[in-house]
């Protein structure tokens, strides 16, 4: 129910149950192949398409069409659907305001190796409390053959194991954040740019939006965060954090002035891309329309913003 | 319509806010009665310094963690505001069915209501670490998050039930605005059983929650946990002659009890079949709930079960349905096969999380059960006290002034929503 709040327009259409084929649809017709294929999902996929493209004339009006009688931008529907969502209007105090960019993370689940690196530089970057017990990345090690998470282990011992795949799990940044319209004091919300951010001064400590998460993303500081001296980000708060949630802020402070997420840049493998879905030469918006990609729990209607590949 | 104003003010009697306080009866007390309130005052003082722990400590004194994210306190919320519920029905029953029978409860049961429900929001507010920063429910209160409608119901009802309250011990408006007071207080109440269930059941991420029966099983299950409570308190005033009542008042609650647990346990059994129905299973259910079935949950979540039905076999016989300890012992198994179905509603969200990862079952800290415990106190306390220095007692003369009144109005009244069948 709570998808159907009204701060973020959602095209008509885009709740369609069906799951991973959403993003194949939109791989389908953009890249424009052979017609014969389009063929098969054609109906709803030009309804999808129509509705995408009569939300969005504005937004996306600038892009060059990818193939001729396709969408203008096979993401835009995507792009659309990640607005605003609570957002009081002023970006959070602890980042700059948001640009005019759409961020997406794409992950490489065939690539990773579950070697942790992406989490330790995350807990580095993001003065997550070394006491606090939790990090914002959760790497899953799966079992060959289906996507269960019930039989997933969190805490393995041994990565790069040949008969396991790894999953990396971490605020998705949902396009229709269940976190956010849980909160019940608005001090999460979702930026412009789609970075969904807390506000530590306003956060009661309810933990309503961990109830509401279906990503186990959100995390709650039962302890005052500790961080050595040294080891302090002066870019990112620590002590306001205390008796607050938090979660991955897409390294707001590293991407909002041009540089890249400190996971993307720690992860040896290249399993990790994060870049603007409006930059139709990003790698995340080459991925999405050249890749066949899936989301962790695309039938919750959250629209994630990070997409997997493998 | 006026009260009869007492012409010859007894020793003892304080008028304040046009109530009789009947100080008088606590100063002539028996010691067990003050080394009872005493009992009450230390737990509830423990309770508060538990808080000043929570306050001053933050949230790791609590055993809630991040995948056990809520616990005692939410429990308890659930379990409170059903109890409450015990007031709604018979009140409504009173003042709008005209279930005359239940008279002579009405004060009592409006009065465990306000209470019921204030330790339930007490119990919501220790457990926000933050809670200095309330004020932003008021000044920006987020509408699609139900906190907000439960919480602010919660508060409402509560106001509500003292000035019901007030209005049935002061005779104020008489028999007409008492019976508008309902007309009010019935659809608030629905509301905030339905709020709270919302809670559960408006939350996609946690698979156990997000089912549409949680709403009518919360309904009977408040309404048989709250009848339950009201049948025992009652037992227990009568017990120290501070009201009386009626052998058939007990019976047509037993029978009330019944139905409703047997309403309450087949939903909970539709529910079961939901999960398990080859055609209707799915793993991401059917694993959860085994964890309450034959899991390490099972303690939690099987007394429910064998409770109930323990409970409605006692009541079912209807030769041995009016015996008072029959009927008080199936109303405390129920009363406690609520609390149990409470904390296993609370523990379904969490027994196995988001990503997959079984958890332990939780169990609250030093610390939270001694918030709880004094929470609990402390309603227990202003009850005690209540029921010594506020008049209580339905005099009886209110009867026939509401009996004429109710005729002289039957016909011109609109007809009640049929909200709630008793
Ligand atoms: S993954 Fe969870 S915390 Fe992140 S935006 Fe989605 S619902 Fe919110
Ligand atoms: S814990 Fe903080 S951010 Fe989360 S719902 Fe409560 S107030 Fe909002």
């Amino acid at each position: 129910m709570s998808q159907d709040f009204p701060r973020d327009e959602r095209p008509e259409g885009a709740t369609a149950p069906e799951g991973t084929t959403f993003s194949r649809r939109h791989f389908l017709t953009s890249v424009g192949i052979a017609a014969g294929v389009v063929a098969a999902g054609v109906v709803p996929a030009a309804l999808m398409a129509q509705s995408a493209n009569a939300q969005d004339a504005t937004a996306t009006s600038s892009e060059p069409p990818v193939a001729p009688g396709a969408s203008a931008d096979p993401l835009a529907e995507i792009i659309a659907a990640d607005g605003p969502a609570n957002y009081p209007g002023h970006p959070v105090h602890y980042a700059k305001p948001a640009g005019k960019e759409k961020w997406a993370m794409v992950i490489d689940v065939r690539a990773c190796v579950g070697c942790r690196k992406c989490v330790y530089a995350c807990v580095e970057e993001n003065n997550i409390g070394r006491n606090s017990g939790f990090t914002y990345i959760q790497v899953l090690e799966m079992e060959p053959g289906k996507i269960d998470l019930e039989s997933a282990v969190l805490d393995y011992d041994e990565a790069g194991r040949p008969d396991k795949w790894y999953f990396p799990v971490q605020c998705m940044h949902c396009a229709h954040p269940p976190c956010v319209y849980g909160c019940p004091v608005q001090a999460t919300w979702k930026e412009p740019d789609g970075i969904v951010l807390i506000d530590y001064n306003k956060c009661i400590g309810c933990r309503n939006c961990m109830i509401t998460c279906p990503y186990g993303a959100r995390h709650f500081n039962w302890v005052r965060p500790e961080v050595p001296a040294a080891e302090i980000n002066p870019k990112v708060p620590l002590g306001e954090k205390a008796w607050t949630a938090e979660k991955c802020t897409f390294c707001v402070q590293r991407t909002r002035n041009g540089q890249t997420t400190a996971c993307v840049e720690a992860c040896p493998t290249g399993a990790r891309k994060f870049g603007d879905l409006n930059d139709p030469n990003s790698d995340v918006a080459i991925l999405l329309k050249t890749r066949r990609v899936w989301r962790l729990k695309e039938e919750y209607s959250t629209e994630p913003m990070i997409w997997y590949v493998g | 319509m006026a009260m009869t104003e007492p012409t010859t003010p007894q020793p003892g009697i304080k008028r304040f806010i046009k109530i009789d306080w009947n100080v008088g009866a606590l100063k002539a007390a028996s010691p067990r009665y003050w080394s009872w309130v005493g009992m009450l005052v230390i737990m509830t003082t423990l309770g508060v310094l538990a808080w000043v722990v929570v306050l001053t400590t933050g949230g790791n004194a609590m055993a809630q963690r991040d995948n056990f994210t809520w616990g005692m306190w939410f429990a308890d919320y659930m379990f409170y505001v059903g109890l409450a519920a015990g007031g709604l029905v018979v009140y409504a029953s009173v003042h709008l069915f005209g279930a005359e029978q239940f008279r002579p409860l009405s004060r009592l049961a409006v009065l465990m209501a306000g209470l019921l429900t204030m330790i339930a929001l007490l119990g919501d507010l220790t457990d926000l670490v933050r809670v200095w920063r309330i004020f932003w429910f008021v000044v920006t209160p987020n509408i699609s998050a139900i906190f907000v409608y439960t919480g602010s119901a919660a508060g409402f009802y509560m106001v509500l039930c003292f000035v019901d309250l007030w209005i049935l011990v002061t005779g104020v408006g008489g028999e007409k605005l008492a019976f508008r007071m309902t007309l009010i207080a019935l659809p608030v109440a629905i509301y905030l059983h339905t709020t709270t269930a919302f809670v559960l059941a408006l939350n996609k991420s946690r698979e156990l929650w997000n089912s549409a029966v949680m709403v009518p099983i919360f309904l009977t299950s408040a309404v048989a946990s709250g009848v339950a409570l009201l049948l025992i308190c009652a037992y227990v005033l009568q017990h120290y002659h501070v009201l009386e009542f009626k052998k058939s008042m007990f019976r047509s609650l037993a029978t009330l009890l019944a139905t409703v647990i047997i309403t309450d346990l087949f939903l909970l059994v539709v529910e079961i079949a939901t999960v398990y129905w080859p055609t209707a299973a799915k793993a991401g259910h059917t694993l959860r709930f085994s964890e309450f079935m034959t899991g390490p949950y099972a303690v939690q979540f099987l007394p429910v079960l064998i409770l109930g039905v323990i409970a409605f076999s006692l009541l079912a016989g209807r030769k041995t349905r009016h015996i008072p300890a029959i009927q008080i012992t199936a109303s405390a198994l129920y009363v406690l096969a609520i609390f149990f179905k409470r904390y296993t509603l609370m523990s379904m969200g969490f027994a196995i999380g988001p990503l997959g990862q079984t958890q332990a079952p939780y169990i609250p800290s030093l610390v939270e059960a001694l918030i709880a415990i004094g929470l609990l106190s402390m309603g227990m306390l202003f009850f005690t006290l209540a029921v010594k220095i506020l008049p209580l007692r339905v005099p009886e003369e209110e009867h026939a002034e509401a009996g004429a009144w109710e005729l002289a109005e039957a016909t011109g009244e609109p007809v009640v929503e049929p909200g709630v069948a008793l």
